[in-house]
């Protein structure tokens, strides 16, 4: 929504007044401008100065007008031609020597501006990367309140800023490596599944065996984040204010406390901001201690995990952030963490698991695919086995078989149900045979028959098979749920 | 045997549960039936009483109405069996403080069939299962009563054999038997129920209070000729339950496990000290619960075997020579197998299915000992 900047200068007592809803951080803003104007060499006006942001309805927020202010004034004054700022877009804070700083959201302004169709955006220098790399709108990065005036005036050349053509893959190849990890090659054939199929994982075992670190390198074997994706998150980052002045295009992996709060896990504010759940859009979103979470937070997880978005509503606005994550939870197998674990006693009573493990909100568990179990690793298992695979090379599998997927459906096998997952994990023949054996032996309810066939689908297409064959099926099984109880 | 004794007995059930001491054991010479009519006082100078119990016991005479509690049971097909009665089963009334009075819901054993108490771990391990599981069904096959204390782990697994079988199961609890604890074994419950009997020294509504289980095992004791512990720590009722076997005269096997592991520590220990060690099914269901010989057939099947059983597929066949007898990490069989974890993985579940295999629920994999 464009905010217009009027001004108007009347005979009177000298005096500064903003008018439209402005907050706290935009009243400030008169001092700043004042001080701002008079030090880079231009005078303010002696006579009464009403501001006047339309429209008026909506609260404004934030240091960005200070700009916008100050060359409004200049252009009443006479020092800046009005018609240069028809069809200009205009941000940025001011320091009381006349320099620009940075504001948050530069990339969402950027959007804004193209689609009100403004020829130009003048902003700080230091969000003039980002803001570009939108494209449809000519971007110029300034640093001073006096560079932005001769500018304006046609005075002085300011180069156009474009969007750079950063090295994408570098980018990429920073985050930690799956090379780096010994042994659990379960849990890491479970995550590469679960990255081929956008599914997301449930992983259990004791501490200290190895859960968060496999978590963190789930990214990493993501493929690239398009320019199109790479835009959606530095938007949500920016507009949280963790843009780094730069397009991201790394995938964000995030990792909230179990302290969470709600409006921080979905986003709040009276001015809603994205939360965690939203600034792991396009990433992953780990959450370490699953049961430790508050029920109710966790509960707002199911519209973004169902919809890929979630909704804020408050008094001034309500907001709908995208958040389409893969979500990686670990917990221990029971309060104490150690039942099932070979070298050391467990000294949780059956009661004590089965009410620890009871904690984990069931809505939620349904949207998990993959259930896989850490084991703490003895000193051998740690050091022997083949070398680890680098990530690289596991990325190029998930790729290719992500791109099956969207040429087949569109959309990762993690969202097939009803009719669509029924065509596209038809069994036949021997496949069908050992799915209902599985049903019997196993005792597979509907919705884990459900997972398990979505499963096998992505592991049919990381082997680049057309039809689900019984050891794509077979493997599938292992990664259904499993509680310390279960016989 | 008198009306009055018998309801006697009934008020020195209800108090005991009241008071989780024993009286019957305490009464020495008194004729039971006048106990109801003394007054606490008089009671008193004969029995070492606490306040607290005497306060009680007034409570209880007060409102003590023996025939309207027997009709109630009746009427609901609950039958109380009182030491008074000639029903009450001959071993449980011989030790130091047998309970006062049963509360059965179906038939108790009858003395001609072997009756045998599998106990064991709650949270005992996939092979502890699978042995308590096919023991259960081994006894069940012969007719045996199949006692138990209906709590997690080894206690449903062994009532779960016997009922897959056929045979009778008989569940002891630690609670009223209108109660079900724990709620998780409530089909279970009503399973034995119907096949067996729930019986409790507990009147109904009792709640399953912490005492009243190592209580209670010296009912499964007494109840049985034999007892087998399949699984069990150091320190476990389990235990408890082998010792009233052995002090009321019966029979204690064990299911052997790994060395030195902490949940098999007790039942080995019992192989140490003597008592019968259960390193075969059929032998042991042989020498406790004989039968004709020519139905003596499928034993084969159920005997362990070390080796990988011919006609597997390669890959499975090189996946289940990973997979040992005590529960094993997936990557720790990928380790022995030599296999590709995709490949592993689905050899893992096919032999899962096939029932060569079973996953335990840290995700660890175990042989099976037999079907």
């Amino acid at each position: 929504m464009p905010v217009e900047v009027e001004v108007d200068v009347s005979a009177g007592l000298p005096g500064f007044s903003i008018v439209g809803l402005p907050d706290a951080a935009v009243q400030e803003a008169r001092e700043r401008v004042k001080v701002a104007i008079s030090n880079s060499g231009y005078k303010f006006p002696t006579k009464k100065v009403i501001v006047n942001l339309a429209p008026a309805h909506l609260r404004k927020e934030g240091p960005a007008f200070d700009l916008p202010i100050a060359l409004a004034v200049l252009a009443v004054s006479g020092a800046v031609p009005a018609e240069s700022l028809k069809d200009a877009g205009i941000v940025g804070e001011l320091s009381l020597d006349g320099g620009l700083r940075g504001v948050r959201g530069a990339l969402c302004m950027a959007e804004g501006a193209r689609r009100e169709g403004l020829q130009r955006l003048v902003l700080p220098v230091s969000n003039a990367n980002e803001a570009a790399s939108i494209g449809g709108v000519k971007v110029y990065g300034i640093r001073t309140l006096r560079e932005a005036v001769d500018f304006l005036c046609g005075g002085n050349e300011v180069v156009q800023a474009v969007a750079e053509e950063s090295d994408r893959s570098e980018s990429v190849e920073t985050a930690e490596d799956f090379a780096d990890v010994a042994g659990q090659r379960f849990a890491r054939r479970a995550l590469e599944v679960a990255a081929s199929g956008g599914h997301n994982v449930l992983m259990s075992g004791p501490p200290g065996s190895g859960k968060t670190m496999l978590a963190r390198r789930l990214p990493g074997i993501l493929p690239p984040l398009t320019l199109d994706e790479s835009i959606q998150v530095t938007k949500v980052h920016s507009a949280a204010g963790e843009g780094k002045g730069a397009l991201i295009h790394a995938r964000p992996f995030r990792a909230p406390h179990h302290t969470i709060s709600t409006s921080g896990l979905a986003g709040g504010g009276s001015n809603p901001r994205p939360g965690e759940v939203s600034l792991a859009h396009h990433g992953v979103l780990f959450l370490d201690e699953f049961p430790e979470f508050n029920r109710a937070t966790l509960e707002v997880l199911r519209q973004p995990l169902e919809d890929g978005h979630v909704t804020i509503s408050r008094v001034a606005a309500t907001l709908s952030y995208p958040a389409r994550v893969t979500l990686v939870c670990s917990m221990n197998p029971c309060p104490c963490g150690y039942a099932g674990d070979k070298r050391r006693a467990c000294r949780c009573s059956a009661g004590q698991i089965e009410r620890y493990q009871g904690r984990i909100s069931g809505p939620l568990l349904d949207r998990i695919d993959l259930f896989v179990d850490v084991p703490r690793l003895t000193r051998q298992e740690l050091r022997g086995g083949e070398a680890a695979e680098p990530s690289s090379v596991i990325r190029e599998r998930v790729a290719a078989a992500r791109e099956t997927q969207t040429l087949r459906q569109g959309v990762p096998n993690s969202t097939l149900a009803g009719a669509r997952l029924r065509e596209a994990c038809a069994l036949r023949g021997d496949s069908e045979a050992l799915f209902g054996a599985a049903i019997d032996r196993m005792g597979l309810t509907g919705r884990s028959h459900d997972r398990v066939l979505r499963v096998a689908r992505t592991i049919a297409d990381l082997d680049g098979a057309g039809e689900i064959a019984v050891e794509h099926l077979a493997e599938a099984l292992n990664y259904r749920r499993s509680s310390f109880l279960d016989r | 045997m008198t009306g009055r004794e018998r309801s006697a007995y009934l008020f020195l059930s209800l108090l005991q549960a009241r008071t989780g001491t024993s009286f019957v054991a305490r009464i020495g010479d008194i004729p039971v039936a006048e106990i109801p009519e003394m007054s606490a006082a008089e009671l008193g100078h004969r029995v070492r009483m606490t306040e607290r119990a005497a306060r009680a016991f007034d409570d209880l005479r007060r409102d003590f109405d023996p025939t309207a509690i027997i009709d109630g049971l009746e009427q609901r097909g609950i039958s109380a069996v009182t030491l008074a009665d000639p029903e009450y089963p001959e071993r449980l009334g011989a030790v130091p403080d047998p309970p006062p009075a049963l509360f059965v819901d179906g038939e108790l054993p009858a003395s001609s069939y072997p009756a045998v108490a599998l106990v064991g771990s709650r949270k005992a391990s996939v092979s502890g299962l699978d042995a308590a599981r096919s023991l259960g069904r081994a006894l069940g096959e012969r007719g045996a009563y199949v006692v138990s204390g209906l709590a997690l782990g080894v206690d449903a697994a062994a009532h779960e054999g016997a009922l897959e079988a056929g045979g009778p199961a008989v569940g002891v609890l630690g609670c009223g038997i209108d109660v079900v604890y724990p709620r998780s074994n409530r089909r279970l419950f009503e399973r034995v129920r119907e096949n067996g009997a729930v019986v409790s020294e507990y009147y109904l509504g009792e709640a399953p209070l912490a005492w009243r289980f190592p209580a209670r095992n010296r009912i499964i004791a007494g109840l049985c000729d034999t007892v087998v512990v399949v699984e069990a720590a150091e320190k476990s009722g389990a235990l408890i339950t082998a010792r009233h076997a052995l002090d009321a005269g019966g029979d204690v096997w064990a299911v052997p496990g790994p060395p030195g592991l902490p949940e098999c520590r007790g039942s080995n220990k019992l192989i140490a000290d003597g008592a019968g060690c259960i390193w075969d099914v059929p032998e042991f269901v042989e020498s406790v619960a004989p039968e004709p010989p020519e139905t003596a057939s499928t034993d084969e099947e159920t005997s362990l075997s070390v080796s990988v059983p011919a006609g597997l597929p390669e890959g499975e066949a090189a996946a289940l020579a990973g997979v040992g007898f005590e529960p094993t990490g997936v990557d720790a069989v990928a380790g022995r197998s030599g296999l590709r974890m995709q490949e592993l993985l689905s050899a893992l579940a096919l032999l899962e299915l096939k029932g060569y295999v079973h996953r335990d629920g840290s995700g660890a994999f175990v042989r099976r000992a037999g079907g």
